[in-house]
């Protein structure tokens, strides 16, 4: 199913910003959170495992019901889960399109990655797993 | 010992009034500051020292290793970038400044993807702006626009707004009205006295349907504008026009969605259409702590708020061209320098591919996702917590913070200097 996926702050993303190698901040940035409509037609459970897809990439993240958004939207708090599938376009501004990104969302039985993993993934070398 | 007063380290809010306690130049308790605020404060997950990438292993090295590699880097690149700067001081930001000029390349900071939006609407229309202090004492109406400040500021309504004391206002959290407006029902919506949902990518719209009621144009408003009802629009026009002093604080809601920039030009022409009727005010949620500074210092030094271009010899700014998401994902620049910010975790996948494949030198006080891209990482001290110097608030308002801990990290200034001392002498030899 296609959705526009929106990126923002949640607390728990900014109590774990700067612990960026923690079990928490992979967690809630790997959270993408959705109308409990849109959940029932994909056959989702909460905690269940999702393929995203956008322009540049899929990922894997883990659903989770949310009273906040509307139904085909979804939230994901930022971080490198949502940034993995965001296009690098800016339009001429400098800003990409964290608030209005297209993505397809399927159910998945792969768990989402670590944030070292997704760096790996890119090129990078993980320092503290 | 009990610190009192000490700066908040973590938004744009800048919160003076904390309270920390440190034993054994520990910081062991935080009163006042909020969740995010606390966590920044009691973080102890520090690199404890110099780190360089030696194939696939990491080797640690001495801080003039360190401060001599980044040295040679940016003296050896043709087009460096130098990003981030907001989560540092503005003395540090000035040697940042000086070291592009020196090396021709491009300095950007964090507001390219955040309120960089904003600058260019204000550039174009200008920013009829307050500080806190008068939005605290005299506004009887707030509208927080594609902002969330319960998750991101957490005490922006308990200082300035919904829960504050107000000196030109009886009962403040009686005459004061909130309204949010987000494509989101979020907990700041919950606590709001109206709250209009927009469909996503529909600001402009909304704004623009505003500005045709307070105009006087009622009639040409269609039944719905963006999923929001004309009756709730002539609701919204009517409440701002009959506040004393209203203040709109507008978020990423605006500058990250579709129309970016033009969503708060068009915000800022709704307020002084407003203040044609009342007195009305805009501001930016600006969220990275001193983001608001490495606008000013960059501004001062070289006549452009953000994305600045020195491989000419003289400044040039061309958002779009000179941001740093951009440089990096036209894998343009050679060489990249990250102070004070992450943009492994918060740029886009390809901007990441291009940091892989060039060297990169990062001063941050924690490992963090930039560091898997690092060559070399130094860490230094936590400005705010064990550096101290000038950061600005969300309103423009300059504070010197203090330390309230002394530990044997170097600040980011004094790594900066001593790199731009050693990139000076190279330069006259």
């Amino acid at each position: 199913m296609t959705f526009l996926m929106i990126t923002g702050r949640t607390v728990n993303q900014g109590v774990t910003v700067e612990d960026k190698t923690s079990a928490a901040y992979a967690t809630e940035t790997s959270t993408c959170f959705m109308h409990e409509f849109d959940m029932l037609e994909l056959g989702l459970a909460d905690h269940d495992t999702v393929r995203v897809t956008g322009a540049c990439g899929e990922v894997v993240m883990r659903a989770s019901a949310s009273v906040e958004v509307e139904m085909g939207t979804v939230f994901v708090p930022y971080g490198p889960y949502a940034n993995h599938i965001v296009a690098a376009g800016t339009h001429s501004t400098g800003m990409p399109d964290f608030k209005s990104h297209e993505v397809e969302i399927e159910p998945t039985d792969e768990e989402p990655k670590r944030v070292h993993e997704l760096m790996e993934d890119l090129g990078g070398l993980a320092y503290d797993r | 010992m009990i610190v009192k007063d000490a700066v908040c380290p973590f938004c744009g809010c800048l919160c003076d009034d904390i309270e920390v306690e440190v034993e054994d130049d520990r910081v062991v308790a935080v009163t006042n500051a909020c969740e995010l605020g606390t966590t920044k404060f009691m973080g102890e997950k520090r690199l404890k020292g110099p780190i360089l990438r030696d194939g696939d292993e990491w080797k640690d090295i001495t801080c003039d290793e360190a401060i001599r590699y980044a040295a040679d880097m940016l003296l050896s690149a043709e087009r460096p970038l130098l990003y981030g700067w907001s989560g540092t001081h503005g003395e540090a930001q000035c040697v940042g400044v000086h070291m592009a000029e020196l090396v021709r390349g491009v300095i950007d900071n964090t507001s390219s993807v955040c309120h960089g939006p904003s600058i260019l609407a204000i550039q174009e229309v200008g920013h009829p702006g307050c500080t806190l202090g008068v939005v605290k004492n005299r506004a009887d109406l707030v509208i927080y626009w594609g902002s969330n400040p319960i998750d991101a500021h957490p005490r922006h309504l308990s200082r300035y707004t919904r829960y504050a004391e107000g000196f030109f206002l009886e009962n403040a959290f009686r005459d004061r009205k909130v309204i949010v407006v987000d494509v989101r029902k979020t907990e700041t919506a919950n606590i709001a006295d109206e709250f209009v949902r927009i469909k996503p990518g529909g600001d402009y719209a909304v704004l623009s349907a505003l500005r045709a009621i307070v105009q006087g144009k009622t009639e040409t408003i269609p039944r719905t504008v963006a999923g929001v009802t004309r009756e709730q629009l002539i609701r919204v026009a009517n409440l701002c026009k009959s506040a004393k002093f209203g203040a709109v604080y507008f978020g990423l809601g605006l500058t990250m969605t579709r129309g970016k920039y033009k969503n708060i030009r068009n915000a800022i022409e709704l307020v002084s259409e407003l203040s044609r009727h009342t007195k009305f005010t805009i501001s930016a949620m600006r969220g990275h702590y001193n983001v608001y500074g490495s606008n000013e210092v960059n501004t001062w030094m070289t006549g452009y708020p953000f994305g600045i271009d020195f491989s000419r010899g003289i400044a040039f700014y061309n958002p779009g061209e000179t941001t740093a998401v951009d440089v990096l994902a036209r894998k343009e620049c050679d060489a990249a320098l990250i102070v004070g910010s992450d943009p492994a975790a918060h740029f886009p996948r390809r901007c990441l591919e291009h940091l892989a494949d060039i060297p990169v030198v990062q001063l941050d006080p924690y490992p963090n996702a930039t560091t898997a891209f690092c060559n070399v990482q130094i860490p230094v001290a936590v400005t705010g917590i064990d550096a101290e110097g000038t950061a600005y608030r969300m309103d423009g308002v300059p504070i010197r913070t203090r330390k309230v801990l002394s530990t044997d990290y170097l600040s980011d200034r004094e790594v900066l200097s001593r790199m731009y001392a050693l990139m000076q002498e190279a330069q006259e030899r």
